[in-house]
């Protein structure tokens, strides 16, 4: 059974213009996208910035207004994010990019981790502290630091109680719009290697949006790459690495850079290789809006964005 | 550009109508009417009422404030019970002196404020900026009517060097150069007031944006390019800085209105805001009414012409 | 799984500070001498006025005596006496309590309906935002003190409390101005964001959230404000449009300079209440300039 479902998601910022302010255009930010996340899975979506990839994840949690298309969460489908009677804030949660802006300076620890339960569930100011503390000892902080401010934190610890916030409540999904790049490399796995424990731990489903493929490559079973807020290609993990069909993901995983210092002069080889028929066959590939097509099967798991044929 | 432009006059178009509106709701909403005083007091009600009848003001409100901007159009402010006298004809005189007196505030704001504001923009930190900046520091917290009473004061009574009220001698031939010179005379003092309150916040603008300016990469690289000093205040810092000052003249005509309601009492200046005061004691409604339309036009005028100007000058306004 | 603990990295000195923005606020007045001293004269000002108008008499000082009219200041009358023979120094105890009342009470009502607006308007943007700034736009082209004077003399029963309602309806719009642009940035940042995933209600984020960020603004505008009142109510109080007749101000006490004759030969009546206004609004504007700057640098440092 599918977690989330989205079907031919569609998010369309108008421009304004003209004397009156009419609207005189649209941005299609994006444009009739379709996935289905299976339970306790990862989905990793990809893009350049620009494609789309935190519209899309915005969009299921009403950050972003629907201009069409349907959400289903568990084959209920979502009406109206907002409302908090509809629960779903219990069940779909999100972690942002930016550890910095998306904890409030102004709060201590306790209330910022405290503030869905707050929402939702009536707890005694003991019973609320020590699920606070709990919450942090399970993201690796010190339960003792409930009452210090985010300033005081570095920017992986930030992130970590950024997480705790968004696990306070039990969801099945979570949406990771990317979580780890604001942070050093350094850092970075330790929080992907903690968000993949706690993952177990909890039977959490992700959605990772990231513009990482190395990231994305760790994480994911599924993946599907945004171009210019369509689809170009989708599958799993394997699908995309070993088959990519698409000549934008061919370009993408070939610029993965190797660690192998042998491997050096293939890869370039490939790249170039790569480039040459990124060159001639961009026509093949690409609409004359230089959008992607609708998406194909190719095989049971696969699906790639290719003009019909015939 | 022409969107702007366009776009900013349009908006003049709901302005001006609440504004009338509003006067007129006031208007309205104040006891007695322009027939108390006119009437011989001992007329029967009935006539009164037949008066009343005829003059259109048992219509409902909205014909009348109908009738009423018509009437405005065509330049008709009422009649004013006090005076006997068309409003019009009233506010005539007073118009024109009050005119003068703002627009010579205004020329001094500016013959005052630029070169202070780029002395201590230019030589910021030293003495005489430091002289400047307290200056406009004290003037900031100074209300313009303390500050105009210490000068009646000091300069009209104590030194006896200007003349403590009115706005030209009396017995003089108009038109005569006599005439101009104690009009002239009688102009000085308070506009001098005026003006040495209201240039704070211009110079005060004018220092921090050469400041800003004098930090700008442009302006390094014009020295580094060997340009001379002179040349690169003349050419690059001024022009940038001055520019937008020149486009705030619409907005110092409109911070100007209260300033010349305080310093036309003070020195008996026989302005529009003298006679502001003058007939709301007396409650003589229609021209109060006048005076604040005719207030509320020149504040929407002004902001709208200095909006426009300073689109012009600097882009970055228009996106919006 | 792995509980390593981490331990708060080692932050610069002031990790110690608690971020409300207050304690900042008083560390810079500290620092600042004038603007220190500016806050203990406004504090002994308002302290002398409250307990000085508390033990005199209000009828005694309001009496009139028409033996000892324009009496020069001397041994028996500290500050001599105005037109109807009554005591300066007392109606100046009085006058400037009067004053202070009014200018704190507009500066927080008006602040109050300010902030309210403000954030509405901010906070939601749109068409909420639109029809607000277009209504504040036009409370901006009305002339202010014209206004202001016609709604004071049109009030029937007019007192002080109209006073201040009609003052602040037509001085919320500065600050609501200043909420509204700090408001329309702090809603894009993403802790508004996450508290709406979390299912938290636009009221609880809108003032339990997005107010405390920039409370520091607000403090720092209303104390520049409470100075600008206090000029204007004197200023009204001066043209004979504030104070209800019989209650003294700051600005009656003026007004007596409206006669010539006074202005030019009985000082006495008139220069202490002007210099008083003059050093009440300065020391409050310099308190107001070192909280500024305070913010300012909170806000470069971004905490």
């Amino acid at each position: 059974m599918s977690i989330l479902r989205i079907e031919d998601l569609r998010v369309h910022f108008p421009i304004k213009g003209g004397i009156f302010g009419r609207t005189v255009d649209h941005v299609k930010a994006v444009d009739g996208v379709s996935l289905e996340i299976e339970k306790g899975t990862t989905y990793g979506l990809v893009g350049e910035s620009g494609s789309g990839k935190t519209t899309t994840g915005r969009a299921v949690v009403g950050l972003n207004h629907m201009t069409t298309g349907k959400v289903f969460f568990e084959d209920k489908q979502i009406m109206n994010f907002g409302k908090r009677k509809s629960g779903l804030h219990k069940d779909v949660q999100m972690i942002f990019q930016d550890p910095y802006s998306s904890l409030n300076g102004r709060k201590r620890v306790l209330d910022i981790i405290a503030e869905p339960l707050r929402n939702f569930e009536r707890l005694s100011k003991a019973e609320e502290r020590k699920r606070v503390q709990e919450l942090l000892e399970l993201v690796g902080l010190s339960p003792e630091s409930i009452l210090k401010y985010p300033h005081q934190f570095s920017g992986g610890q930030r992130q970590r109680i950024g997480i705790a916030r968004a696990i306070a409540l039990k969801p099945k999904l979570i949406i990771a719009d990317e979580p780890v790049s604001a942070l050093d490399v350094s850092v970075q796995a330790q929080v992907l290697n903690f968000l993949q424990d706690i993952q177990k731990e909890l039977d959490l489903t992700l959605l990772f949006i990231s513009h990482d493929l190395g990231v994305i490559r760790h994480m994911c079973e599924r993946i599907g790459i945004m171009y210019k807020g369509r689809f170009v290609e989708e599958g799993t993990t394997d699908d995309i690495f070993h088959n990519p069909q698409h000549i934008y993901t061919k370009r993408l995983v070939a610029a993965i850079p190797d660690i192998d210092p042998k491997q050096r002069d293939a890869s370039f080889d490939i790249r170039q290789e790569v480039e040459v028929e990124w060159n001639e066959a961009y026509n093949k590939y690409f609409d004359e809006h230089g959008l992607a097509y609708q998406l194909q099967p190719i095989s049971d798991t696969h699906l790639v964005a290719l003009p019909e044929r015939g | 550009m022409w969107k702007f432009t366009i776009r900013r006059m349009l908006i003049v178009i709901p302005q001006i109508i609440l504004l009338s509106v509003l006067v007129f709701v006031l208007a309205k909403m104040m006891p007695g009417d322009a027939l108390t005083g006119q009437l011989d007091p001992d007329a029967s009600q009935e006539s009164i009422d037949n008066i009343r009848e005829k003059l259109g003001w048992n219509d409902p409100w909205y014909q009348q404030y109908g009738n009423w901007v018509v009437d405005l159009s065509k330049g008709d402010l009422g009649q004013s019970f006090t005076y006997k006298m068309p409003v019009t004809e009233l506010i005539g005189q007073r118009l024109k002196n009050t005119v003068w007196l703002s627009l010579f505030s205004v020329i001094l704001i500016y013959v005052i404020s630029v070169p202070l504001g780029i002395i201590s923009g230019r030589y910021n930190d030293s003495i005489l900026d430091h002289a400047i900046t307290g200056y406009t520091y004290l003037g900031f917290a100074t209300p313009l009517f303390i500050f105009a009473l210490v000068m009646l004061w000091v300069f009209g009574y104590h030194f006896g060097w200007f003349p403590t009220s009115g706005s030209v001698a009396p017995g003089m031939e108009p038109g005569s150069l006599e005439y101009v010179m104690s009009r002239f005379k009688h102009l000085l003092l308070p506009s001098i007031s005026l003006a040495l309150i209201g240039v704070v916040g211009t110079v005060q603008y004018l220092r921090s944006e050469i400041i800003d300016t004098k930090q700008k990469d442009f302006i390094t690289t014009a020295r580094a390019k060997g340009a001379s000093e002179s040349r690169v205040y003349n050419r690059h810092i001024l022009r940038n800085s001055l520019l937008p000052i020149a486009a705030f003249f619409g907005y110092e005509v409109v911070n100007l209105i209260s300033g010349t309601i305080f310093v036309e009492m003070i020195y008996g200046y026989p302005g529009m805001g003298q006679l502001f005061l003058e007939v709301i004691q007396l409650r003589d409604y229609s021209v109060v009414t006048s005076l604040v339309l005719l207030y509320g036009i020149a504040a929407v005028v002004g902001t709208l012409l200095s909006d426009i100007t300073l689109s012009i000058v600097d882009p970055r306004i228009r996106i919006k | 799984m792995a509980k390593e603990v981490v331990e708060t990295t080692e932050q610069n000195e002031d990790s110690n500070i608690s971020p409300s923005g207050l304690r900042v606020f008083w560390i810079e007045i500290l620092r600042d001498k004038l603007a220190l001293g500016s806050l203990i004269f406004f504090v002994l000002v308002t302290l002398t006025v409250f307990i000085g108008s508390a033990l005199l008499d209000l009828d005694e000082i309001t009496k009139i005596d028409p033996l000892s009219r324009f009496l020069p200041p001397s041994s028996e009358h500290i500050l001599g006496t105005d037109t109807g023979g009554r005591e300066i120094f007392g109606q100046l105890i009085y006058g400037t309590r009067n004053s202070l009342v009014i200018g704190i009470l507009v500066t927080a009502m008006s602040g109050t309906i300010g902030v309210l607006v403000g954030l509405v308007s901010g906070y939601f943007g749109g068409h909420t935002d639109n029809v607000l700034m277009r209504v504040l736009d036009f409370f901006l082209i009305l002339p202010f003190l014209m206004i202001v004077i016609i709604f004071v003399s049109l009030v029937p029963k007019y007192t002080i409390t109209s006073f201040s309602l009609i003052m602040t309806a037509f001085l919320w719009m500065g600050i609501a101005r200043l909420v509204r642009s700090k408001a329309l940035q702090e809603r894009e940042l993403d802790y508004v964001n996450a508290s709406k995933t979390l299912g938290t209600s636009n009221i609880t984020i809108m003032f339990s959230h997005v107010f405390p960020n920039i409370t520091s603004i607000i403090i720092v505008n209303m104390t520049l404000s409470l100075a600008s009142n206090i000029g204007i109510e004197s200023g009204l109080s001066f043209l004979g449009f504030g104070f209800p007749e019989s209650t003294p101000s700051l600005g009656t006490l003026l007004s007596y300079a409206t006669n010539p004759t006074t202005l030019e030969k009985r000082w006495w009546v008139w220069a202490p209440a002007a210099i008083l206004i003059l050093l009440l609004m300065l020391s409050v504007r310099n308190v107001g300039e070192a909280l500024k700057r305070a913010a300012d640098a909170q806000q470069r440092r971004g905490t």
